[in-house]
């Protein structure tokens, strides 16, 4: 188990290590302008959808009746989904001593922290009058108004916003000890400043360590109950509702599993292109992958399993809604989402079982893709297939997404990426500390 | 005070300056949010109106013919609310769909603001001011006059029978002799020649709908349009009350399943034009089997050859289905009605005295059928003189045409060319109040004033005199049609001693003596006057009539339909009783209104079979070209099953060319392809005539309907019992479980606000939905929106397509609303408390609270939520129309239904006053007051006397998804499904 980094041809040391991971916040290449602008111009086409629906309604969404909620609840429960992965590898991973998280799990926390603050937008979004989204948080006003607690949207609003801070927390606690490394390298000011900040005065002592140490086993275990209890409460505004494809108990493992399923593509995902530009092959390795692509497959046969439990689930229940509902998934006016989700999320992964596959590149970063392809479109389906076919056959209806809702989802995916542009180059995205853990250590004296 | 002003340091004008300037500042920042609407009080109030205190005027409703009693709402100086005068043995209290609507022709904003003039120099239309506008009129009049051309004056109206109808007969006996005609687009000419024919009454009399237990209908739309349709319902209405597990039965014989169809016990889909025949055929039965009541005398000769097997031959309705009807047709208290303009072919005399012979052999002349009381309709001119009149025109013969509230370019088939008619006059003055077809052609239009806003009476049948009355003052600069005859004459040398009124009133007021004198012999006229404006109506008894059988029906030949043999498919137009012959076309509510079988809005479509549908490739939304020999028109298709697959039928109303922004270039008119042909004997125009071909076009597009589904899919929604069910007691009590709940039950104290709708009477005429938008300030969203299912009413009525055990058609209609849920999924989801239960019951909406997540539209499982999706602007002035008691809703918020909550509290703080409790029955939600089919009833559930509380204890009665457990506040009542037929 102590051997999961290949022995490199060019042998890791301490110093190599501080060194490379120095290397990514040099000053930014043309390349990475080349992918920073266009990213900026995207986000600004989300914000001039989202100003154009605020000053014109909600209906410029695709939204119709019976279909309330669309794309944007489903851009919502994504990017909380795409969150989960960031605790998960940081936190569990870290308390089960899996150590191929090691090298990702910097990256995996990056993108959960700004997966977070995506999809926190989404809520206000999507709201009717959204300059009045302050009405959601209970806070002592002169009308003594106060929010509905029965209500899974106000549960809602503290989950999301308690793994943000835990999640942020976690983030920053982490990069200590790196930060204080580059902080060390960095000449310029401005630089200085900040890492200096940022680095809480961190010596590395023996002392310093020891507490350090302790104190990020706790975060790691308050954190844990998090990746379950956000993803559950998502779910649970689904689940609390009696839409027929809603209501069921097993929304909850389903949900989790499904977050950490999308949150491990989205981490391959990303990190493929950050180790190819960078040259991290020595760092995030192939056994790596080979560790994540075996989640991959765990929950990926969890999401299949659920997907065959709610359609058994619909017709034991012998409930014509709920089995009305699942026929229309499959064979309704939304069937092609369905089955490519079905076809994104089970069949695809099944290719993972083969080591070759798990241990290939390009097709690991077509599979991921595919993989969150499919997640967003299961979000989809929960979301607007229910919604479609409710109770009554008389108030039954199809949805069409509108472009503004396209732009504001393809505004959210550069809004993303450019918070993750920006900590590439700002931030250690390896964890200088945790690798130098694994390394031999050096000779005293050696230099 | 100086002192103290000292010592505090600020002086007393500083800091009134200050806050000033704090307080200026503070306005200004939130009008930036904003407008700051003001509020403006009267400068010197007007006596007798108290700001927030509704007042009601009784007046007449003058949409159609049928000229119900209405009761106008009138709130600070403007008309908000139409409803249904009790007083009027018409209406009862009722009004239909087009009548709620009206309201929309009085603000409508396409409406003549004022008089306009042809001026020759500039080739156009040019305001002009009343005074050269009536002596325009009074001179061109005193010119033909003169030059003995006076007899070359026409007066083209509708029907307006009462004193306008005299006043006219008046003017144009002064100005030399012009002829009067009144032109129904739907005058029903042939049961008038029918009645002459058998009974020797050119008359149309009235049927007594309430007092039969057995109607037997040959395609008379009596739910729709037909003669007098709020007045049918209340009969209908009547005639459904289930008593002790029996009610009366209804047989509806058309080859499309209409509405009235959907409604009937049977729906026989006899094959187009052979009505008469099925109607001798029944009577050859009664006959022979000695069923029949009066002595047949000579008609046992007429009916002898058509025996059930000949009959069945010819109508393809089933010889058992024959001896069946005739059976209970004899034996139970029957009336057989018929028309329908929809059936009205070339031998629809024939079919009305084959009706006739019906009646007569069981005995219903004098019963169901009453000839002392008929219909003023019945004064109406022919089509064939209308035709006679387009012709004379046409030959240059009319040298003045007056046009009022008609519009016989749109109405009269096109092959009749008014257009080149209408070239051919002299001189064209239309009194129209809007730019129609016809107006367009006028040369000087004076516009008339609004029925709301004029004097008047009008006598729907011979024992009704119903008053018009002007509800509120002037909008546009314009005149009643009556003083514009009056004052017209007034401008003029030669004619100015015509009349010695000067107004319309004053005429009006001197006829009205006489009916004073006749009514209330012993009554003053002021008292007299003031008493009918406060009734509305006054009744005066007919003395009764005895009917023989006339000798002319020796003659009558049952001659077949003459079709034009080009086509495949039997065309069929019906009237739509949203825009009757087109005058509603331009009321964006009546637009809007989902008709009841396509639910379609905005537009026309086609009706066709699923069998002829699939032989020519045809889907719901597939364009297709109807050809006629006269030519062609265009529209989507709508797959329907309650029709022959030999026929095809299209709405008439929509295919305005003009008329207005709401009506102008939307859907297809049917008289484009029809020939002007009629029937032999009543020279009535013969709708069904022509047999077309369909073209598929190959393009397709979303049909724009409120509702996708046919069918409820096994789910319940609106469920009915069969009679024999309901007479046994064991059905009782099915679905009455108790679901065990996890919170303890909700008291309520005074009032538990609740509805009953029974399911047997209601009709899916959509009075509710449109009352609903007048009453609730509900925006009207139009064709694009509405595809996007954000149609925004309150009500939206269900309809399903179920199947018999036999396989044939159940149409099921279920208005579905706001529960008013005890248990609503719908409020504990809303996070910030927007929608809640109020401790009457009530599931309150709290706009201003509301933040749009929209989860309780989600949650709702009757899906009866509205959300703003836009700030919806209503033109002016169509928002003078708006109720000031109900908020006007801005985006971003949820709406719906709220069981009238500002009629509650306007009841409770007049029961406050006097210290008691709301009164069963002392206010009706908008949608319980207009059902003219009195199926919907509201009270408080906690009085065990209401009738709502009794209601929900009916055997019939259940809860929609009742196994959701939500506990609604709405019971139905089942429809009774009577034994096979």
């Amino acid at each position: 188990m102590n051997t999961l980094i290949d022995p490199p041809k060019n042998p890791i040391t301490y110093a190599r290590v501080t060194e490379d991971v120095i290397r990514m916040l040099d000053k930014p290449s043309a390349k990475w302008w080349a992918l920073f602008i266009p990213t900026l111009m995207f986000v600004g086409l989300g914000a001039s959808c989202f100003i154009y629906q605020v000053t014109t309604g909600l209906g410029v969404a695709g939204y119709r009746h019976p279909v309330f909620w669309g794309v944007y609840i489903t851009d919502f429960v994504f990017w909380v989904g795409i969150a989960h992965s960031g605790t998960l590898i940081s936190a569990i991973l870290f308390l089960f001593r899996a150590r191929f998280r090691m090298s990702i799990y910097r990256i995996a926390e990056g993108m959960t922290v700004f997966a977070v603050l995506t999809a926190g937008l989404f809520p206000i979004i999507h709201l009717g009058r959204p300059w009045n989204f302050l009405w959601l948080i209970p806070y002592p006003n002169s009308r003594e108004l106060w929010v509905n607690f029965k209500s899974p949207l106000v549960w809602d609003v503290f989950a999301v916003t308690t793994y943000l801070t835990v999640s942020s927390v976690f983030f920053l606690i982490g990069m200590i000890p790196d930060i204080a490394a580059v902080r060390d390298k960095v000449k310029e000011t401005p630089r200085k400043i900040i890492y200096t900040i940022l680095s809480f005065g961190w010596k590395g002592s023996n002392w310093e360590w020891l507490h350090y140490t302790r104190a990020y086993l706790f975060f790691a275990a308050l954190a844990t109950p998090l990746v379950l209890s956000v993803h559950s409460v998502v779910s649970w505004d689904f689940a609390m509702g009696n839409v027929p494809g809603w209501h069921t108990t097993i929304f909850p493992p389903y949900f989790v599993a499904g977050a950490i399923f999308s949150g491990l593509a989205m981490v391959i995902t990303l990190t493929i292109p950050i180790r190819k530009i960078f040259s991290l092959e020595d760092y995030i390795t192939l056994d790596n992958y080979d560790g994540m692509s075996k989640l991959i497959i765990l929950t990926s046969c969890i999401v299949g399993y659920a997907y065959g439990t709610e359609f058994i689930m619909a017709w034991y229940s012998g409930s014509p809604y709920e089995w009305g509902q699942f026929v229309y998934r499959a064979t309704g006016d939304y069937a092609l989402f369905y089955w490519t989700m079905v076809i994104c999320n089970c069949i695809v992964p099944i290719a993972l079982w083969f080591k070759k596959v798990r241990r290939n590149i390009k097709a690991l970063f077509i599979i991921s893709i595919l993989i969150n392809v499919g997640m967003w479109f299961e979000r989809f389906n929960i979301i607007v297939i229910s919604l479609s076919h409710e109770f009554d056959p008389g108030a039954w209806g199809v949805y069409k997404i509108s472009f503004v809702e396209a732009g504001i989802t393809i505004g959210s995916f550069a809004w993303f990426f450019m918070f993750f542009l920006i900590f590439v180059k700002t931030l250690p995205s390896i964890s200088i500390a945790e690798i130098k853990e694994t390394l031999p250590v050096p000779k005293k004296g050696g230099h | 005070m100086s002192q103290k002003e000292k010592k505090s340091g600020i002086k007393r004008r500083d800091f009134l300056k200050i806050i000033g300037v704090a307080g200026g500042t503070a306005a200004v920042a939130s009008s930036c949010s904003d407008p700051v609407e003001q509020i403006i009080p009267y400068v010197i109030p007007p006596e007798n109106v108290i700001p927030g205190i509704p007042k009601f005027y009784s007046s007449t409703c003058r949409e159609c013919s049928a000229g119900c009693g209405i009761i106008v709402k009138n709130r600070e100086g403007r008309a908000i609310k139409v409803e249904g005068n009790p007083n009027s043995p018409i209406s009862k209290g009722k009004t239909c769909a087009m009548g709620q609507a009206s309201l929309q022709g009085l603000y409508n904003p396409d409406r003549v603001r004022s008089p306009f003039r042809y001026n020759n120099e500039v080739k156009r239309m040019e305001p002009v001011g009343w005074e050269a506008g009536l002596k325009e009129l009074a001179d061109r009049v005193s010119k033909l006059k003169s030059e003995g051309k006076g007899d070359k004056i026409v007066y083209l109206s509708n029907n307006i029978s009462g004193t306008y109808g005299s006043l006219v007969k008046d003017w144009l006996k002064a100005t030399g002799g012009g002829k009067h005609y009144m032109y129904e687009t739907f005058s029903h000419e042939p049961i008038k020649k029918a009645n002459e024919i058998t009974f020797g009454k050119a008359e149309i009399p009235s049927y007594k709908i309430e007092e039969a237990d057995y109607l037997l209908s040959f395609g008379a739309d009596y739910l729709e349009t037909w003669l007098s349709p709020v007045n049918n319902t209340a009969g209908f209405s009547k005639l459904k009350e289930v008593k002790d597990g029996k009610t009366g039965k209804i047989v509806h014989v058309e080859p499309r399943s209409s509405m009235t169809a959907a409604s009937a016990d049977k729906w026989v889909d006899i094959k187009p034009g052979t009505e008469q025949y099925l109607a001798l055929g029944i009577a050859n039965v009664i006959i022979n089997k000695g069923w029949g009541k009066v002595s047949p005398g000579n008609v046992s000769a007429k009916v002898s050859s058509f025996t059930p097997k000949v009959v069945s031959e010819l109508t393809e309705v089933k010889p058992e289905l024959i001896e069946k009807i005739a059976k209970e047709f004899a034996t139970n208290k029957s009336l057989a009605i018929g028309g329908g303009v929809a059936n009205t072919a070339s031998n629809a005399t024939e079919t009305h005295v084959a009706v006739n012979i019906l009646n007569y052999i069981c005995g219903n002349i004098g019963k169901t059928v009453d000839f002392s009381d008929t219909l003023s309709i019945s004064n109406t001119s022919s089509y064939g003189e209308i035709k006679n009149l387009v012709d004379d025109m046409r030959a240059g013969n009319v040298e003045l045409l007056i046009v009022h509230n008609v519009n016989p370019l749109f109405t009269l088939p096109s092959e009749l060319n008014v257009r080149e008619a209408l070239a051919n006059v002299g001189y064209i003055v239309s009194l129209s109040s809007f730019t129609d077809e016809t107006s367009e052609h006028a040369k000087l239009v004076l516009p008339e004033s609004s029925s709301f806003e004029s004097w008047g009476d009008y006598q729907p049948r011979k024992s009704i005199i119903s008053i018009v009355q002007p509800v509120m003052n002037q909008i546009f600069n314009t005149k009643s049609a009556g003083d514009i005859l009056i004052s017209s004459t007034k401008s003029n040398e030669s004619l100015k001693d015509t009349f010695t009124e000067n107004t319309y009133l004053e005429y009006l007021q001197s006829a009205w003596k006489k009916v004073g004198e006749y009514v209330e012999p012993r009554m003053r006229f002021d008292e007299f006057w003031e008493k009918a404006l406060i009734n509305g109506v006054v009744t005066v008894d007919q003395p009764e009539q005895i009917v023989t059988l006339s000798p002319k029906l020796d003659s009558i030949v049952f001659k077949p339909p003459v079709f034009s043999e080009d086509g495949d498919y039997y065309f069929i137009t019906y009237p739509s009783y949203r825009f009757l012959d087109g005058r509603g076309a331009n009321k964006p509510w009546l637009q809007e209104l989902p008709e009841a079988l396509t639910t379609s809005v905005w537009d026309s479509w086609v009706e066709v079979h699923p069998d002829t549908a699939s032989k020519l490739g045809l889907k719901t939304g597939s364009f297709v070209k109807i050809e006629s020999p006269l030519g062609s028109i265009e529209t989507q298709v709508f797959v329907y099953e309650g029709i022959r697959p030999d026929t095809v039928a299209v709405p008439f109303g929509q295919g305005h060319k003009s008329y207005g922004r709401y009506a102008k270039d939307r859907g297809v008119n049917p008289l484009n392809i029809l020939p002007s042909s009629f029937d032999d004997l009543s020279k009535g125009f013969a709708w069904l005539s022509t047999k077309v071909n369909l073209v598929k076009t190959g393009n397709e597009d979303l049909l724009v309907r409120t509702q996708y589904s046919l069918s409820q899919e096994d789910r319940r929604i609106a469920q009915a019992i069969s009679l024999e069910k309901l007479s046994h007691n064991d059905d009782h009590h099915e679905s009455h479980e108790e679901h065990p709940d996890f919170y303890p039950e909700k008291k309520y104290a005074k009032y538990r606000w609740a509805m009953n709708i029974d399911l047997n009477k209601c009709t899916g005429c959509g009075a509710c939905v449109t009352a609903c938008y007048a009453e609730n300030n509900i925006p009207f969203v139009g064709k694009s929106e509405v595809a996007k299912r954000r149609e925004m009413g309150w009500i939206r009525i269900e309809r399903f397509f179920e199947k018999n055990e036999d396989g044939s058609l159940d149409t099921r209609f279920i208005p579905m609303l706001c529960q008013h849920c005890g248990n609503a999924p719908c409020e504990p989801v809303c996070p910030v408390y927007a929608t809640y239960h109020n401790p009457e019951g009530l599931n309150g909406m709290v706009y201003n609270r509301c933040v749009g997540t929209r989860y309780c539209a989600n949650n709702c499982i009757y899906k009866v939520r509205r959300f703003n999706w836009f700030e919806y602007k209503i033109p002016a002035p169509l928002n003078w129309q708006l109720n000031p008691d109900v908020t006007v809703r801005s985006k971003g918020v949820m709406e719906k239904c709220t069981f009238c909550v500002q009629r509650i509290t306007y009841a409770k703080d007049l029961a406050k006053d006097e210290n008691r409790l709301v009164k069963e029955g002392e206010f009706k939600t908008a949608c319980e007051q207009v059902c003219p089919s009195d199926a919907i009833v509201f009270g408080n559930l906690i009085d065990e006397d209401s009738k709502v509380a009794k209601l929900s204890h009916d055997k019939r009665g259940y809860a929609v998804l009742e196994e959701i457990n939500a506990k609604p506040g709405i019971t139905y009542l089942k429809k009774v499904k009577q034994e096979k037929v």
